[in-house]
């Protein structure tokens, strides 16, 4: 308690010019995003229409760079300040409801507003909803391109078959001038889809950690036999494998919604499809789901806070969130929009869709930021060959555990 | 107006400015450390909890781990920052054709954005498209895996804050060496010095007094440089092994909310370059003065 009482004054001094509210401060509110340039602009002519719409309103926006968003709303939340609504990923959520900077949103929000939108859409913890989101997915998909793989795979073998085609020294100098497939090796993001392919989970329902499996020995065993067969550059982080693909010098790719766009302004002739199915099983893989929305600050003060109420709902209203999803490809987070026939209709979003069904949602949980510092070596060293993959599952769950542990120390 | 007064009047405002600016957030930040604060209980309050924390961190392998990888660091930076800036400084201050240009392309890694010079290096480090790892394939070299390995990516993180801060000092060592009267270089040549000689009795002796400061500051720069290590070796890649102390107790405080033990990790770091000041200005003294 002495120490909130020492930190609040420095940190209100620190924060308070970020997010005076201009004006009448009953009717003046604050946002604070971490928005792409092309989210900003229609949340811009959202809020203009909303201003309209409610006359002497101002909304003021902030932008931030994700991480930063995350550091600055927790340091400005814990001095009582900061933005009234906030927006970013769902892993937000539980850092700021376990700090209790955020609004359980069950109490503001009518029940059957709530009922309308997606699990994946509402992240909750301990019963609470915390966020309401207006789009979901950021998951993984299969990214063909067309001229080199026109028919998706069916399933891993298949996938490799086409990769070891595909991988090709065109001029004949000894350097592979086209790969099979490029994707982000460096990153567990992308380890994931194959852990639950083969059956296994990064955390129980506990929040219990269970990368030891052989759920995930399999995986990492998938990826290292990637490298081994040659069809992926052993080095591919994402900025490399975004280039191959963006410069034709891959056939296949695996990469989330926020870059079909820019294929596909390449030139590239793009097929979406599903990350194909385990050989030998009925499995697909699982790629994490999450979604991108509004939460409240606990600190709103109540002269304006129905007003706050009133925005959140406007922006993830079903025009609203049709809107994110028609203008950005975004799949909606609302089950009365995705029943619009034009989105079905839509043969990205309906890709996009056939994915998110296989998905699962991420843990909101703090420790999932753990776990993917504990796998990000481990996946690194199998791939460099310097860990075999039973040697590095052990290691990332021993570690895990451990820092699991010191979090709470 | 009595001289106690106005000394008050002149001096306080400052001496409370300073008081808020550095003293407050020293005094707090080593009140964090001496409690539990973190994510689960900074909402209800952490508790004291007095040295455990100290004790914690003394007995971990990481203090050592990563004391002895950021001595190297600091080390070898700095190191490298002095003998190429005051290499190339004696060099610039010769005249000679197209020297302004020369000064301008060396001072250019200083002049770039830490954040952009620490990005474009990484991908320059890249195994297979990266273009130092190519240059050695041209030279018949064999590739290096610079990031994926601990070695490779410290070497890494050391070469980018090399190439970042030589400029530094050589603009501090081209400074001091227009400020050695001529006459002292006359005085030497009629007494039959060499080049050698010169530059060891007379340049170096010189220059120790501009550049001892720039050490310093240097060391305590280049001991708290965050961004290379941070940005080059993505977050202590690989498996947190390339961290040195202050990047490791940045990622314990802002991605595990550690507060607690990286405010206690962050006082121990204070002493070790205070300590580490006292030693340099002690040597400067006894170079300078014979003390």
């Amino acid at each position: 308690m002495i120490i909130r009482l020492l930190l609040l004054p420095l940190l209100a001094l620190l924060f308070l010019p970020g997010c005076a509210s201009e004006g009448d401060p009953a009717r003046s509110i604050t946002l604070w995003e971490q928005m792409e340039p092309a989210e900003q602009a229609l949340l811009a002519d959202h809020l203009a229409h909303f201003e309209s719409t409610h006359p002497g309103v101002r909304v003021q926006t902030v932008h931030f760079e994700t991480e930063n968003l995350r550091n600055h709303f927790q340091t400005a939340a814990l001095a009582r300040t900061g933005p009234d609504l906030v927006y970013g990923p769902s892993d937000h959520v539980g850092p700021f409801s376990i700090m209790g900077l955020i609004e359980p949103l069950e109490g503001l929000v009518p029940a059957d507003t709530l009922a309308l939108f997606l699990d994946d859409a509402k992240p909750s913890l301990e019963g609470h909803v915390y966020r309401l989101a207006d789009q979901v997915g950021n998951h993984l998909t299969l990214v063909l391109n067309r001229a080199y793989v026109p028919d998706p795979p069916e399933d891993t073998e298949e996938f490799l078959r086409l990769a070891r085609e595909n991988t090709v020294d065109l001029d004949g100098d000894g350097r592979i001038d086209r790969y099979g497939v490029v994707f982000n090796l460096t990153e567990p993001f992308w380890l994931v889809p194959w852990l639950g392919g083969f059956g296994g989970w990064v955390m129980d329902d506990h929040f219990r950690p269970t990368l030891d499996s052989e759920a995930m020995r399999q995986a990492l065993a998938f990826v290292r036999r990637l490298v081994d067969e040659g069809v992926i550059p052993p080095s591919c982080d994402y900025p490399l494998a975004d280039t191959l693909f963006k410069q034709g010098s891959a056939a296949m790719t695996i990469n989330g919604p926020w870059s079909w766009q820019a294929y596909r302004d390449q030139g590239i002739d793009v097929g979406l499809a599903l990350l194909p199915r385990i050989a030998g099983t009925d499995r697909y893989p699982q790629p994490m789901t999450s979604c991108k929305g509004y939460s409240m600050n606990r600190w709103v003060p109540e002269v304006r806070r129905s007003l706050v109420i009133e925005l959140l709902e406007y922006l993830t209203s079903a025009p609203v969130v049709g809107e994110v999803s028609t203008r950005l490809g975004a799949l909606p987070s609302r089950t009365d929009v995705a029943r619009w026939p034009r989105l079905r209709e839509d043969p990205t979003l309906q890709a996009s869709w056939n994915q998110l069904v296989h998905g699962r949602l991420m843990p909101v949980v703090p420790e999932m930021r753990v776990l993917w510092d504990v796998m990000r070596p481990g996946l690194q060293q199998v791939v460099s060959g310097a860990l075999t993959p039973a040697e590095a599952a052990r290691r990332m769950q021993r570690q895990a555990l451990r820092k699991i542990e010191e979090m709470k120390l | 107006m009595s001289r106690r007064t106005a000394l008050l009047l002149f001096l306080g405002p400052s001496a409370l400015v300073l008081g808020l600016i550095v003293l407050w957030p020293f005094v707090y930040n080593f009140w964090i450390s001496l409690t539990n604060l973190g994510l689960y209980t900074i909402r209800d309050g952490a508790h004291f909890i007095g040295l455990a924390q100290y004790r914690r961190i003394f007995l971990e392998p990481e203090l050592y781990t990563y004391l002895g990888k950021t001595l190297v660091w600091t080390f070898v930076n700095v190191f490298f920052h002095v003998v190429l800036g005051v290499g190339l400084a004696l060099l610039l201050n010769r005249p000679y054709r197209g020297r302004a240009i020369y000064r301008a392309l060396l001072i250019l890694p200083w002049a770039l954005p830490q954040y952009i010079a620490a990005l474009s290096w990484r991908g320059m480090f890249n195994y297979e498209y990266g273009q130092i790892n190519l240059i050695l394939n041209h030279l018949g070299l064999p590739q290096v895996p610079w990031l994926s390995t601990e070695t490779g990516a410290f070497a890494a993180a050391i070469i980018t804050n090399v190439w970042l801060g030589f400029p530094f000092m050589m603009v501090v060592a081209l400074g001091g060496l227009q400020s050695i009267p001529r006459e002292m270089y006359e005085a030497a040549d009629i007494d039959g010095a060499g080049r050698w000689w010169r530059l060891r009795h007379v340049t170096l002796p010189l220059l120790r007094p501009v550049m001892m400061p720039a050490i310093v500051l240097g060391t305590i720069w280049t001991f708290n440089n965050l961004n290379v290590i941070w940005l080059v070796t993505n977050q202590g890649e690989p498996g947190d092994s390339s961290h040195i102390l202050v990047t490791y107790v940045y990622k314990a405080a802002f991605n595990y909310y550690r507060y607690g033990y990286a405010a206690a990790f962050s006082v121990l770091i204070f002493f070790v370059l205070v300590g580490l000041t006292w030693l340099n200005y002690r040597q400067a003294n006894k170079s300078t003065y014979g003390a």
